[in-house]
């Protein structure tokens, strides 16, 4: 399976950087730098934390809880 | 690369919390470096924008126009079977333009001597061996360069995506049901005639929390909604906001979209280790019950600055020495948390029947409400007289230790 599909996705139209998901993620994989949201690469267990957490909805987890 | 100058403390944050403990130790004369992410001060917003009485904001910043947005007058809760219950209080509190709050705050620590970047970002803590923090990795974001900044303290006030704390081995992350979900609406011609602020409880609008809203002027307003992932069965917090702008203020113009996780879990057991403290929402300052954090924040900045200035005039910025400030915190409002915060595991965890009578209840005794606001302690009382049952769930929300962190 490609990494892309083993962690987390942002949709970047929809994501407003509120850092809900990074408050949320256990492994520091989902950082607020600056303006931005970045995924650190290969840190993302996908738990399902940061999607449920997101408010808009921005954040597609491959395992969904 | 290091710097050349040297900080006694550098402040992870310029929002409410950072600015405020950044200002209190310049004033003692510390040499004090504040570090801000965001480009600019204050923006954007991720606040519902509501604080308390004038005589406790007015200790921290002058509470006039343009800041000044509205005075609330009173509080309406509209349980979940659609009953209003009001109540008349006049300056319980006020919406402010969140922006310039944290812009006059961030100008305080300038003009006290703290040197402010914005547009860098911490981005590690430094350690002696033995594990002591002793300054902090930052990065400029504008050219990319990592710096290192040596200092005899480190203040993480980086709010609710703070990571500062969880490297200080302070706290780890936070479980869904311990953010509320948020999002909310600037909100233009909406009847908000006796600047009441309302509280909407109840699994249609926020399952888990409530929907609001803030009176920003006579016809404006903050109309939000905050729940807890957990209860909303795959529904984003901006799909339950649409539902609730339907309901309350469908003619509204929507003119300012905000969103954002808010802490309410509980208040951690210590606050400082050897070499750094968190503040503000990044230490769980918020107010568990209703999410609220401004005043939470700048009170907890004062107390973080006392005990950092009266550890380094003792020449120590151990843990021990340091601890003062965990104690003073947990003797005053974290002690009024702890009570919020076992008050809303037990009240968010009702059924819209069970709310809505408790609701009610609550409404008819005495004391619950004073001219600030609600008492948590007596709060805790009637929901547990009320409900007998509930004594066992308090108990183990209170015993339980599970969430302590």
């Amino acid at each position: 399976m490609k990494e892309s599909n083993r962690e987390i996705r942002i949709d970047r139209e929809t994501c407003v950087v509120c850092g809900a998901c990074a408050a949320a993620c256990p492994a520091e994989a989902l950082l607020v730098e600056g303006l931005a949201l970045v995924v650190v690469s290969g840190r993302c267990r996908p738990c399902g934390r940061a999607a449920l957490v997101c408010p808009t909805g921005a954040l597609k987890c491959p395992n969904p809880g | 690369m290091t710097e050349e100058r040297r900080y006694d403390v550098a402040v992870i944050g310029a929002g409410p919390a950072g600015s405020r403990t950044a200002a209190q130790l310049a004033r003692a004369g510390l040499r004090v470096l504040l570090l801000e992410k965001r480009p600019r001060i204050g923006y954007p917003v991720r606040c519902a924008e509501a604080v308390g009485p004038r005589e406790v904001v007015e200790r921290y910043v002058a509470l006039e126009p343009p800041l000044l947005s509205s005075a609330i007058n009173g509080v309406v809760v509209v349980s979940p079977d659609g009953r209003r219950l009001s109540r008349t209080m006049p300056g319980v509190g006020f919406t402010v333009d969140r922006e310039l709050f944290d812009l006059r705050l961030a100008e305080a620590a300038s003009a006290a001597g703290a040197e402010l970047r914005t547009s860098h970002q911490a981005t590690a803590l430094l350690r002696e061996e033995g594990a002591r923090v002793c300054g902090l990795r930052a990065k400029d974001l504008s050219s990319g360069a990592a710096y290192d900044v040596p200092a005899a303290v480190v203040v993480g006030a980086d709010g609710v995506e703070s990571l500062s704390p969880r490297w200080a081995g302070l706290k780890g992350s936070y479980r869904p049901e311990e953010i509320f979900s948020c999002a909310e609406e600037l909100i233009d011609g909406i009847d908000v005639q006796d600047l009441a602020i309302e509280f909407h409880l109840g699994a249609r609008f926020a399952p888990g929390g409530y929907a609001w809203v803030f009176p920003k002027g006579p016809a404006r307003a903050n109309v939000g909604v905050g729940l807890n992932p957990l209860r909303a069965g795959g529904t984003t917090a901006v799909e339950y906001l649409n539902g609730f702008i339907a309901h309350r203020c469908p003619a509204g113009t929507r003119t300012r979209l905000v969103v954002g996780g808010c802490v309410v879990a509980r208040g951690l057991r210590a606050l400082a280790v050897d070499g750094f403290v968190a503040v503000g929402e990044a230490a769980n300052q918020n107010n568990p019950f209703s999410g609220g954090g401004i005043i939470n924040a700048l009170e907890g900045a004062d107390m973080a600055a006392a005990a950092i200035i009266a550890a380094l005039g003792g020449g120590s910025a151990s843990a021990k020495a340091l601890g003062a400030y965990t104690r003073e915190w947990r003797r005053t409002v974290g002690k009024a948390n702890d009570a919020f915060y076992h008050a809303a595991r037990i009240f968010y965890g009702l059924s819209d029947d069970e709310m809505s009578r408790m609701t009610s209840e609550l409404a008819s005794v005495p004391g619950i409400f004073d001219e600030k606001g609600v008492k948590p302690l007596a709060m805790v009382r009637a929901l547990v007289a009320a409900h007998p049952r509930l004594l066992v769930q308090f108990a183990r929300s209170w015993l339980g230790g599970k969430g302590r962190r």
